[in-house]
């Protein structure tokens, strides 16, 4: 292509034609903070891992309080509750490690599609971890909202004078429905919200990624 | 850090700092834009030169970083996206054998390398720098036949780019 060869020879003729950066300045540069995508991966990855351990602490907080433990244990449930939190922290530590040894093999001179594939990978660590937290989330005010709801009701019934108190099949259907769908739509919003943030971040990321892998298919 | 190292590295960035301006010249319109990425790529090259041991020249190690860090790491300002449109820099140089219709040809070129997306300025970038197609395939991560054939099919978009009707 002489296009091409014509613009190599520009090429060349203008590879020293850039004003020069002193060693002074290099000096000043390299005392410089980053602002790389990788670092603003680092903040965020960092914000959403850091969110998941404070929740986590805060409603184990409440195990501090008497009350709570008092209505935890009448409920009969103390038992999954003290197992549901250690897997929550096992769970959390887990994706924690797993997050900082994926981000220690981040190295910006592996070639092009390494790299790009460790940034990514490093990014599934958080997303499982953001699925983890929400399906958990999900399940959790299912269950004890749905628990809650059925017992309050029995509760307000039997106040009534009524002796053997039930739930009518229909009222426990449209409970549950109800539950289900406030439950998705909260944590669809969430979803969105994560899908949103990291679409900003990542979509070049990927686009490079996808090209590469398609030269070599 | 010690200082011994700071020293070390400043003098080789210094020396081989061409490398840097021309991958900024590809990937920035602007130079606000081509000061920023300077900036960046001169940063994660000074964080990795630790590891760096000297296996390969210092050249060799900076063009991967820097070209990393433009393809993946950095950052595009909106500024620097507005503003692909490549109208005829200072660098022209207007010699004796100056050239009207070479000069226009250049303008074009230099504007559908523009077009180009990253991955494809990078193969371009390298293509110019007379990289053998073993350093082109080290370097991205691809085999070496494909780099071929994705820099001939980068010279079938380039002159579609440069002569869209195909006359």
């Amino acid at each position: 292509m002489k296009e091409l060869d014509l613009l190599k020879k520009d090429w060349k003729k203008n590879s020293d034609s850039f004003e020069q950066v002193s060693e002074k300045e290099i000096y000043k540069m390299i005392h410089k903070r980053s602002s790389s995508i990788v670092k603003w991966i680092f903040i965020v990855s960092i914000l959403e891992l850091g969110l998941g351990l404070v929740l986590g602490l805060i409603i184990s907080f409440t195990k501090y309080d008497e009350k709570n433990v008092e209505m935890i244990k009448n409920l009969g449930i103390y038992g999954y509750y003290i197992t549901a939190s250690v897997i929550l922290y096992a769970v959390i530590f887990y994706f924690i490690y797993k997050f900082y040894s994926m981000y220690r093999k981040i190295a910006v001179d592996d070639n092009t599609k390494k790299l790009l594939s460790t940034i990514l990978k490093t990014r599934t660590v958080v997303k499982q971890y953001i699925a983890f937290n929400l399906t958990s989330f999900a399940l959790l005010s299912i269950v004890f909202g749905g628990y809650l709801f059925y017992e309050g009701y029995l509760l307000g019934v039997s106040k009534n004078g009524t002796t053997h108190p039930e739930m009518p099949l229909n009222i426990a259907l449209i409970s549950l429905v109800v539950l289900v769908l406030a439950t998705a739509v909260l944590t669809f919003a969430f979803w969105l919200l994560y899908k949103l943030i990291y679409g900003i971040l990542l979509k070049r990321l990927q686009k490079n990624f996808e090209e590469l892998k398609k030269i070599d298919l | 850090m010690s200082e011994s190292l700071e020293h070390s590295f400043v003098k080789q960035l210094q020396a081989n700092q061409n490398i840097i301006h021309k991958i900024c010249r590809l990937y920035t319109a602007g130079e606000d834009a081509h000061k920023d990425l300077f900036q960046e790529i001169t940063i994660q090259l000074w964080k990795a030169f630790p590891k760096f041991r000297g296996d390969s020249k210092f050249s060799t190690w900076a063009y991967r970083v820097a070209l990393n860090t433009a393809i993946t790491l950095y950052r595009k300002s909106k500024r620097s996206i507005a503003t692909v449109e490549y109208e005829g820099r200072q660098h022209f140089t207007h010699d004796i054998e100056y050239n009207y219709e070479e000069e226009e040809q250049l303008k074009l070129m230099y504007k559908a390398v523009y077009q180009l997306n990253d991955i494809e300025k990078a193969l371009v970038f390298m293509y110019l720098e007379d990289k053998d197609y073993t350093e082109i395939s080290e370097t991205l991560g691809i085999s070496e036949v494909n780099a071929r054939v994705k820099m001939n099919r980068i010279k079938g978009k380039l002159k579609k780019i440069l002569n869209p009707l195909g006359v």
